[in-house]
């Protein structure tokens, strides 16, 4: 569609809708974000005399606080331990078999796609007792992990995200990869490039844009995953940041300005890590899509 | 179905019967039927690694889930003395309350800490029997300081002892002195004295119980007090234990009962939580709460001082007005702890005097369970509340730590919720509930 207004156009009733069908959901989706933040600013105090719908109660001691009780420092780094190694691994595994799928054409590659593919659609959940029970029996050496078990280790965390996350990347980069013209191989084998030269120094450059983008999605997903952290880690301290959110629940009483200052500390590294790379993001979607 | 309030409350339902333990009407008959192969075969070979004991061990761990700030202070703080009375360093692994709970099951089957915390009561027997819990008959030994009910409520099926108490709260009926003065309200002593206080209090602006239920939990406190006043405490376990039917007239009593007393009731519960119920009882727009003693965590300064209580009113002379409902917090030993040595060590000490002078010392909001420990710096609602408990004849542990868990958050709950909503349809309601029990306890 091109949008192309040359002069005024009279306003036709559909836009009207459109715009305010837009406008509508546009604050909707605005409206739980910045109420939240909203009430992270204000004292309990303040909000259990006047009600949430008021103004006033003005502090930022719920960040101060939420900081110190659930020790988000710690946790942080916690995550980053999680996070960053799962997201090197899971691009750097999913583009070898991106790279095979695309490059080569032998029997099983649509079936090999499918299998990949096809892990997205497990729920994660249904396999979360045999798992739990494998990393119960996994042993590990002591310096690995105190628990000396893949369970409550970041190991087992960083596999069970990596194994997850690999289907969907595999899929995306394989569908980059086949865009890129075959002359490329040709040229590259000419020149003596063996498969594994043409895998880092042809296709990875110019798989760049995929790459950050997934990167930017698998960061805040990873980053975001409770699920896993909650169920197959035992010890607090060892929490990523997300499962100790949890530590700003009382345990008859919960202080919702606090939680709600407690969320905000924990969304701000996806939206910093969305914004930085949001150019990134945008063109990793749309290029590919069309043959330039 | 109860909608799960948390992912990890969702989580917890999709554990299947055979690894939980729990017999849930599970869905995911699949994951069960693999759950069951796995988890039968794995947990026998679970043990074997696992060496038993060993004499000279410098450390123990301690699974906690005191996360509030407070009583996490005072965790460190006891195992601190712990290390000074005893040499041996306590690592402490602060787990958040609802996470904890909700997770039991796996830490339980998976290497929980030497000794952990965890409730009195059916939850606590619960896991004894299934032989996740370590016996501490020879702790409770070297323990003193401790009643009768205390000891009972730290029995398992079999007649031993897998828990040490530590700290407890009383449920009561809360109010303002200040606005019972100056109305000139009495305490009433029997359900006819509450109906007309009631009456009063709606004549004079003010709602007469105040009353939450958004969360689901506080109505049990309802449930339970009626049923031990109506029916009393033997047959409260026995309906909890699933030995009695939901059905009978007995039961349909107490709702009726309760029905009565709904108009009392603050309207529109389903939408409240505790904290501002509390608050219309600290701001004087409610006459009374029935409540833990934590009620107080919304109460400060002198409003704190002006609140009072008194147990629930009796119903049926026979029965009387001495069982309440008082949860048990405290501690209990893995089935397998590194060193058994350190660990009964630690829980002798848990249970001791010492510990819970400590405690008192460092939380003036906990009342400790150790009848021994110096209880000088308790306030007067303290004090009040630890003779309350002290006559009781009968401590019930609360509706949700009476029963199977899964009976409590997937029936009960519901079903409260049903009944605030609708108070007219009783016998439909029990009819409900029995025949979900009867899924539950027998699957």
């Amino acid at each position: 569609m091109t949008a192309v207004s040359t002069g005024r156009r009279p306003v036709r009733p559909g836009r009207v809708v459109l715009h305010l069908f837009l406008g509508t959901v546009a604050v909707g989706w605005l409206f739980p974000i910045l109420w939240a933040v909203l009430t992270s600013f204000r004292s309990y105090e303040y909000t259990a005399v006047n009600g949430y719908v008021s103004l006033g109660g003005w502090t930022i001691d719920n960040y101060v606080t939420a900081w110190r009780t659930a020790e988000f420092g710690k946790h942080f780094l916690n995550s980053a331990y999680i996070t960053i190694p799962a997201v090197l691994l899971t691009l750097f595994l999913a583009s070898c078999v991106a790279f095979v799928i695309a490059r080569f054409s032998w029997k099983l590659n649509i079936a090999l796609l499918g299998l990949f593919t096809a892990a997205n659609l497990l729920p994660q959940q249904a396999l979360l007792i045999p798992l739990f029970r494998m990393f119960t029996e996994i042993p590990l050496p002591a310096w690995m992990s105190d628990s000396e078990l893949l369970y409550d280790s970041y190991w087992g965390l960083i596999l069970v995200n990596v194994a997850f996350q690999c289907g969907f990347c595999v899929f995306v980069l394989s569908n980059y990869m086949k865009a890129l013209p075959h002359e490329l191989y040709e040229a590259a084998m000419v020149d003596g490039a063996n498969v594994w030269r043409q895998y880092w120094q042809v296709t990875m450059p110019l798989c760049r844009p995929a790459l950050a983008a997934l990167a930017t999605l698998e960061v805040t997903w990873i980053y975001n995953e409770f699920f896993w952290a909650t169920v197959l880690m035992r010890t607090g301290d060892k929490f990523p940041v997300t499962s100790s959110l949890n530590n700003l629940r009382g345990e008859f009483f919960t202080d919702n300005n606090l939680v709600s200052a407690g969320s905000v500390l924990v969304a701000i590294p996806t939206l910093v890590i969305f914004f930085l790379l949001q150019k990134q993001f945008v063109r990793g979607l749309t290029l590919g899509a069309s043959k330039g | 179905m109860s909608r799960p309030r948390s992912q990890a409350e969702y989580l917890a339902r999709l554990v299947p019967p055979s690894v939980a333990g729990l017999n849930r009407r599970s869905l995911l008959a699949g994951a069960a039927g693999a759950g069951a192969l796995l988890g039968t075969g794995l947990l026998a070979g679970c043990g074997d690694s696992d060496s038993g004991s060993g004499g000279d061990a410098t450390s123990v761990s301690l699974g906690s889930n005191q996360s509030d700030p407070k009583p996490k202070d005072v965790v460190a703080k006891v195992m601190d003395g712990f290390k000074t009375s005893s040499g041996v360093t306590v690592d402490i692994n602060t787990v958040d309350h609802n996470t904890f709970q909700e997770n039991i099951n796996n830490y339980l089957q998976g290497k929980p800490d030497d000794v952990f915390t965890w409730f009195a009561g059916y939850r606590m027997r619960f896991f004894a029997a299934k032989g996740l819990a370590g016996d501490l008959s020879d702790v409770w030994g070297k323990l003193d300081g401790y009643s009768d009910a205390f000891k009972k409520a730290s029995t398992g099926d079999d007649g031993k002892q897998y828990f040490v108490p530590a700290s407890y709260y009383p449920w009561a009926v809360f109010y303002r002195k200040s606005v019972w003065q100056q109305r000139g309200y009495e305490v009433p002593r029997t359900l006819d004295d509450l109906n007309t206080l009631g009456a009063q209090m709606k004549k004079d602006g003010l709602d007469p119980i105040a009353f939450a239920d958004k969360d689901g939990w506080p109505a049990m406190g309802t449930f339970d007090i009626l049923n031990l006043r109506i029916n009393g405490y033997q047959f409260h376990i026995d309906l909890m234990a699933g030995k009695e039917a939901w059905t009978s007239d007995k039961v349909k009593k107490v709702f009726d009962t309760w029905a009565g007393l709904l108009p009392l009731h603050q309207p529109d519960s389903l939408g409240r939580t505790w904290q501002e119920a509390a608050q219309s009882l600290q701001q004087k727009k409610s006459g009374m709460y029935l409540l833990g003693l934590f009620v107080g965590q919304q109460f400060s300064g002198a409003d704190l001082e002006d609140l009072d209580f008194f147990t629930f009113p009796e119903i049926d002379s026979s029965i009387g007005a001495k069982a309440l409902d008082a949860p048990i917090d405290g501690y209990m030993m893995a089935r397998k702890p590194k060193s058994q040595d350190a660990a009964q060590k630690l829980l002798t000490y848990l249970g001791s005097k010492e510990a819970a002078d400590i405690t008192v010392k460092n939380d003036p909001s906990t009342l400790v369970a150790n009848s021994g420990a110096d209880t000088g710096a308790y306030t007067a609602l303290q004090k009040k509340a630890a003779e309350l408990v002290g006559s009781a004849t009968e401590i019930a542990q609360f509706l949700d730590r009476d029963t199977r868990p899964d009976f409590a958050s997937t029936v009960i709950i519901p079903a409260l919720q049903q009944f605030i909503k609708d108070p007219k349809d009783i016998s439909g309601l029990l009819t409900s509930i029995e025949n979900q029990k009867k899924s539950i306890f027998t699957s």
